[in-house]
């Protein structure tokens, strides 16, 4: 089937509509989508809840949009706040606002501001994050991470002093690297070659093969020197 | 069990791959989900793998990397179909120390036309290959081993099995049961060897991974 010949799922105000298989997917406003899509160009500007699996070449969310199943793109921008009930998957990711995933994610690249909430693997070739509020997950792989904090001002951090989710840090289990690189990062153990340390972190235990550089004003368990 | 896994850092160890290769190759579906088996040690939670096939698997992916994409890689490691084309000659055999010559001059002729032995045959005689060099058998019981092999690894449903070699008294007897099965003896009897079709097919794809490439 050629691909022009598809249809378009164009839903403007407060309308639903079904699953399939579209060229365009365009939602103004308030939509329902019942049924799993797939679709070669997807847009969804304000509230959009798809009961299933979303899979799409390039696909734009401006908004708050809520994914019951599993999200798979070739490119995603995200400007607003994203829920993915099951995995994601996909080469790059751009995120401007909050993602939130149920289970594991997987990615190419991975570069935004905001935070993240990833509940199993984060998987990714490179991940490039400013962080604005408290990001999490499970387990992290890499080839590279670079995580910074964003320089905010007086009131955000004001609020983040009473409010422990406002404030901007990466709370992981164990992350695992080539190349790892963070700030205001709360972890059991990391594992990497080349690992840098940056202000503000609290850690378990650091394991490195190449080289390690650590902040005097992070909090470091135990470093050790693995491997040869 | 132990013995079978490997953990994370191990293979880290052994092989010289890094955390991002090895990811990578998860994401790229070279290294199936369900070897990362995740289990509890004093450290924390630890993945680990089944020790002989991801160590094969990455010997693969690590010599065939010149040649492939990991994309074009990725469907030909699982796929096993464009193995089971493959067709080797007694020369290739001999020349790539797949088999074993005795081990080939032995049962080659068995298996039909001495230069097109299939995927299939070529893994029964590298199932009898193993254990024989590994001195675990005698001559005797490799003939009926491979006999066994030859004729009762077709009735098996879905082509995947485990092989038992067990001695009780001196008495040798092999057992063939669907995978994944798990068998429990009784105290005389001595369990000299376990090996799995996949096991198997994993290494030998490995030693035939160059007749893709080519």
């Amino acid at each position: 089937m050629d691909k022009h010949q598809l249809p378009d799922l164009i839903i403007n105000g407060v309308s639903g509509g079904a699953g399939g298989t579209y060229n365009n997917v365009n939602m103004d406003g308030v939509g329902k989508v019942v049924g799993p899509i797939v679709a070669r160009m997807f847009k969804g500007n304000g509230h959009m809840n798809l009961n299933d699996d979303l899979a799409a070449e390039e696909a734009e969310c401006n908004g708050v949009i809520k994914v019951m199943g599993n999200l798979s793109f070739c490119t995603l921008k995200v400007d607003g706040v994203l829920n993915v009930g099951k995995s994601f998957r996909g080469e790059s990711c751009t995120l401007n606002g909050m993602v939130s995933i149920k289970g594991d994610c997987e990615l190419e690249d991975f570069v935004g501001e905001g935070s993240f909430n990833v509940g199993g693997l984060l998987s990714a070739g490179h991940v490039d994050f400013k962080l604005q509020s408290q990001a999490k997950a499970n387990e992290i792989g890499v080839e590279s991470l670079v995580i910074r904090q964003v320089n905010n001002g007086f009131w955000s951090k004001m609020f983040s002093g009473i409010i422990p989710k406002l404030r901007p840090e990466l709370c992981a289990r164990t992350i695992e690297g080539d190349f790892i690189d963070v700030e205001y990062t709360t972890a059991d153990i990391i594992r990497g070659n080349i690992v840098i340390i940056g202000p503000g972190c609290t850690l378990g235990q650091v394991e490195y093969r190449e080289q390690i550089t650590v902040h005097p004003e992070a909090k470091v368990g135990k470093v050790e020197k693995v491997g040869e | 069990m132990e013995d079978d896994l490997i953990s994370k850092k191990q293979l880290l160890d052994l092989t010289g791959i890094s955390y991002g290769q090895l990811y990578r190759w998860k994401r790229k579906q070279l290294i199936p989900e369900e070897w990362f088996i995740r289990k509890s040690t004093f450290t924390g939670q630890e993945t680990f793998f089944p020790k002989e096939m991801i160590l094969s698997r990455i010997h693969n992916i690590v010599n065939m990397k010149d040649g492939l994409s990991l994309d074009e890689m990725a469907d030909k490691l699982s796929d096993k179909a464009s193995f089971e084309k493959v067709s080797i000659t007694a020369k290739e055999i001999v020349e790539r120390n797949i088999v074993s010559t005795t081990t080939l001059r032995k049962f080659g002729e068995s298996l039909g036309d001495e230069n097109k032995y299939t995927f299939e045959g070529l893994v029964h005689l590298f199932a009898v290959d193993r254990l024989l060099s590994a001195g675990e058998m005698s001559m005797e019981e490799a003939e009926l081993l491979f006999r066994t092999l030859q004729e009762k690894v077709s009735r098996l449903e879905n082509g995947s099995w485990e092989l038992f070699f067990v001695r009780k008294m001196g008495v040798s007897s092999f057992i063939l049961a669907q995978a994944p099965a798990e068998l429990w003896f009784d105290e005389g009897v001595r369990l000299v060897s376990k090996m799995t079709y996949a096991d198997l097919i994993e290494q030998l794809k490995g030693k035939l991974a160059y007749k893709l490439v080519e």
